[in-house]
Order: C-alpha cells, then structure tokens, then sequence
C-alpha cells in the first residue's frame, strides 16, 4: 500500500474489505471520498491512512426504486456519515430493518462494516454501534 | 449592472407525457416550428442554435444531437451545439444563447430542449439519471435520484419539522394547476390523501412526489433590443442570469437542508438584476421531487431557511396566492423531459409574464425568476426576467 493513492486503488481496498482514506501530506486533513486537491490547504501531495471506523449518521434514505444493476438489493439503505476523524461519506447502511426507516435517528453512532450484495460486489457500509 | 440586450420573443413546448410513437426529433422540431414559423419568426432569421439534451445516448442511442435535431428542423447549416449540464442542461443552454447577445456575436438565436425518457423502462431511466451524480462514490453504491432528494428531505424533517403532509401539499397545488395546463403530462387534481399514498419509492418520497418519466420539447427565440419589436410588442427582458456548481457529492456538503448552487447563482441574478426577492411577482422553481420546491423557495430567498414548507400550508405560493410558485403545474405535475425542462420553464415565464397563461395566470406579472437545478445540485442555473413594458 505505499506509493501515491489512486481511485482505483480506493476501491480495491474497499472490495478487500480494507477501507483506507486519503490523508493531506501537508495539513493532515483526513479526505473520503477522494478528491484531486485537498479542500483544507489547496495540498495535492496525498497519502494513505488508516481510519477509527467510528462515526455518526447525518441523513439516510431507503431505495425501493433502483438502477436496473441493483434493483435486486433493493430495499437497501444508503446514508451520509460522518467519520470521527471529520469527512463525509456516502455508504449503504447494514443492520437496519428497511420497512421500519422512521425509526433510524440522525445522529445516532455507526461502525464500519462491509456489504456485499447479491450483485457480488462489495460496498463501504456502516451499522449502528 | 442589468442584462441590456436579451429579449424572449416567442416561447412554445410540446404537450409532455408518454409521447408515444414520437421520437427525440419529431417533437424537437414540433416545439421549434411552434416557436419560429408559426410565431411569425421566420427559421431563415435564426443564426445559431443552443440545444439542452441530457442522456440521449443511453436512452435513444444517440449523440452528437445538435446538428442532428436541427437538421431535422430544417435549420441545417447553423452553428449548434448542445449544452449537457443533467437537469439544467436547459438553462445553461439558454445563458449560453444570452452571452452570445449580449456579445454581439448574433442578433438572433434559437434555444431548444428536449428529452425522450420513455423508451426505456423505469429502472433503465433510473439508471440513466442517476449518472448525473457520481458514478464512483454515490451513483455507484446504488443512490438514485429521488435517494439524493430523500436524503435531503430526511435532513430538512428533521432541521425544520418539515412533514410528509407538507411535500405532499406541494404535490397537491402542482396537479391542481396542472388541470388546467393541456400540456401537462398529468392534468387532474389529487387529493392529499392519494399524495400520501405510501407508495415508497425512496423512503420518505413517495409516488406523488417524485416528478415523472416524461418525453417532451421546448423551444424559445431570443433577440436583440433593436430586432424584438420586429416580431412582438410584448418581449420579455433577461435581465439577471446567475450560475453556480457546488460538489457532485452530496456527501461533502456541510449543509444538506439547502443547496449552494442556488443560494450563489440567485444572488449573482439579483445583484446583475439589481433586484431582491421582494420584487419577484412569482417563481418557476426545479420541483424535480416536492422537497426540492421547498429547499428552492427558502434558497431563493423568498421565505426564511425553514420557512418553505408553511408558505405552502398557507397557500402562499398557490395560483392565487401572495408567490406563485409554478404556477402551470412545475416538472411535478407537467413532466420532466430533463433535457427540455430548463427551455420550458422560461416558456412559462414568458406565457406568464406577456399575460397569455389562460386559466392559470398569476395576477401580478411584470417580473419573475426561474432556478433550474440540475443532478444533486453540482449545477444551478437562475434567471430573473420582466416584460419590456414593466
Ligand atoms: C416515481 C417513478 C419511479 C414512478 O415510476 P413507475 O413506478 O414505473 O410508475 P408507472 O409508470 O408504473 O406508473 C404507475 C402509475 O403512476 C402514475 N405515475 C407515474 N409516475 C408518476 C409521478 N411521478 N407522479 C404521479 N403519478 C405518476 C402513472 O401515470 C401510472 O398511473 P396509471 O396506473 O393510472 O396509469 C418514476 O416516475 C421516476 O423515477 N421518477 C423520478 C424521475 C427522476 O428522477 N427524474 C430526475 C429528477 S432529478
Ligand atoms: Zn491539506
């Protein structure tokens, strides 16, 4: 895992279930989902790092309507947390029941965990702590 | 300082719906010929064209669709280009035709959208739309369009109190004045109960309000000040156009309760305009899904951050209300050919600014704004217009 991060190294860390984010080498700031310039300093030198896998759910939804590529997943949760050590990221949420929605509180403290759906493929997700 | 020269002086669409039978080019060229020929504006004054189209590659197989639809149209020859910005393909298509006049480059000009959605099968357009936001980080993971809403929609239920009931109104005013728009894809009233059917299609958004697949094409044609009396005595003026892009994520947004692109390209359309809200007679709002009527209202400017949802409650922004808000039914209620719904909010402006909307005129109509939003709100697009006379 040395060397310069790359998008498709990202996702191949997330099939091996292996999350790594990227890290600004000059200000430290912690970035996922990727971008090319670090929004903190304007910093484009990036490296990998570790997260705690702890974080807490901003907003979340249950697709019942999907792509034709994961329409057979569906009902499935997708949700925005937000990582303890500051981003955003967007992941399908596990652990959660998807005819009870008004139940889940924003808020609420997640863990990372990993979903691989009947498409086979593996997708960043989050459950309740 | 005011836009000086961009005059609308004819505006038509195509009846929106399941246009069965009609392909992307016959309605293309049904919404222009509306617009030129049968508008007294002959094709042979048009000197380049300006074409909102969003994905007709994954949803008729086709690109390069400019040249393509104007040649159908009979225009051969023009400069065309096509302008892609997802649901705002429309509105950057229409700013890209107010530089090129207020440049002096032409006097003359067409702008057209249109989009032909019903080719294909609901989670087939699923797909296709979700491609307007990221494919490697939300598209990819299985976020869809109406997800990106809910997500939004849960965020503001829970900032503001906002309530199922209340998106379900705005669902409501929209059928209702689509009933008397014969052009709407859906033209009959519905009560708040069959708007809260809970037929989920991303939890809390339900059938109704979501806005539907649709075919369908616009058309306007913008001239110069000293060209528009040549073919009307009412054009409309643009006299502020603002446009902003904010991240494709909605994960890296600080905010998700409202969006940036339309809170910075309405006050650049204000500030050129050298108006504020409190001037505007009525608003043509992108209510791609009832949530996103609400957000635009309160990102515009015209009610306080949370304040949407009452000012629907309270009929505010009804046909006869103090704001009108899509007042011939919005992308809700008319449909929502993505590639034509920017073109076609600034035919409802037009029709409503010159006095010409039939049973659903605002009574007050000397200036009006236009947001036309497009993917998860990485493009926002505002207009502000006023009939020349006002
Ligand atoms: C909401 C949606 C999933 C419904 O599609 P669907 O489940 O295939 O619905 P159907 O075509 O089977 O229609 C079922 C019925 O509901 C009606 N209907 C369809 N969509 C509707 C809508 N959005 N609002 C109201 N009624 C609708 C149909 O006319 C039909 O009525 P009928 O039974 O009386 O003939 C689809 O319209 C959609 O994806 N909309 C969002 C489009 C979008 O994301 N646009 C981009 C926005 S940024
Ligand atoms: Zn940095």
């Amino acid at each position: 895992m040395s060397g310069r991060p790359s998008l498709e190294q990202y996702k191949k860390n997330i099939e091996a279930r292996d999350f790594k984010a990227y890290k600004c080498a000059k200000c430290g700031a912690v970035i996922a989902p990727p971008v090319g310039v670090c929004y903190s300093c304007g910093g484009t030198q990036m490296e990998w790092t570790g997260v705690s896998g702890k974080g807490k759910l901003v907003s979340y939804t249950v697709i019942h309507v999907a792509p034709e590529q994961f329409q057979d997943e569906a009902p499935y949760y997708i949700g925005i947390v937000e990582l303890e050590e500051g981003t955003r990221i967007t992941v399908r949420l596990t652990g959660l029941d998807p005819q009870r929605p008004a139940e889940v509180k924003i808020g609420m403290p997640m863990v990372l965990d990993y979903d691989t759906g009947k498409s086979g493929r593996t997708y960043l997700a989050f459950r309740p702590a | 300082m005011p836009l000086k020269n961009t005059n609308i002086v004819s505006a038509a669409q195509t009846k929106f719906g399941k246009l069965e039978g009609v392909t992307l080019r016959e309605m293309f060229a049904e919404a222009v010929d509306k617009a030129t020929t049968q508008a007294g504006v002959p094709k042979e004054d048009i000197q380049a064209a300006f074409i909102g189209t969003f994905i007709p590659e994954m949803l008729v197989h086709q690109g390069h669709t400019a040249p393509l639809l104007l040649d159908y149209a009979g225009m051969r020859g023009l400069p065309a280009t096509r302008h892609e910005a997802a649901c705002a393909s429309g509105a950057t298509a229409l700013r890209a035709a107010i530089m090129a006049i207020e440049s002096g480059l032409y006097d003359t000009v067409l702008v057209a959208g249109a989009e032909k959605m019903t080719s294909v099968s609901t989670n087939r357009a699923t797909e296709a739309l979700a491609a307007a936001a990221d494919d490697e980080f939300e598209s990819g993971i299985g976020l869809t369009f109406p997800g990106v809403f809910a997500i939004a929609a849960v965020a503001h239920m829970q900032e503001y109190g906002t309530t199922e009931e209340d998106m379900a109104l705005v669902a409501v005013k929209a059928h209702k004045n689509a009933s008397t728009n014969p052009l709407a894809q859906f033209q009959k009233e519905i009560t708040l109960e069959k708007a809260l059917t809970p037929r989920y299609i991303a939890w809390p958004l339900k059938l109704f309000d979501c806005s539907p697949i649709s075919d369908g094409a616009a058309a306007l044609v913008l001239t110069s000040n000293e060209k528009a009396k040549q073919y009307t005595d009412t054009p409309v003026r643009i006299i502020g156009t603002g446009q902003a892009s904010a991240s494709m994520n909605l994960c890296d947004r600080t905010v998700l309760t409202s969006f940036e692109a339309s809170v910075k390209a309405s006050r650049i359309a204000y500030d050129m305009a050298g108006l504020g809200p409190k001037d505007m007679d009525f608003a043509v709002v992108h209510d791609c899904f009832t949530i996103a009527e609400i957000i635009a209202t309160e990102d515009l400017g015209l009610f306080e951050p949370g304040e949407g949802a009452r000012a629907v409650r309270e009929g505010v922004t009804a046909l006869d209300g103090d704001m009108p808000v899509n007042p011939m039914g919005g992308l809700k209620a008319v449909g929502h050919p993505v590639g034509a719904t920017g073109v076609k909010q600034a035919v409802v402006v037009y029709r409503e600014l010159i006095g010409e909307a039939g049973p659903n005129q605002v009574p007050r109509h000397d200036t009006a704004i236009m947001h036309n939003f497009g993917g998860t709100g990485a493009t926002c697009v505002v207009n502000i217009m006023r009939r020349a006379d006002a």
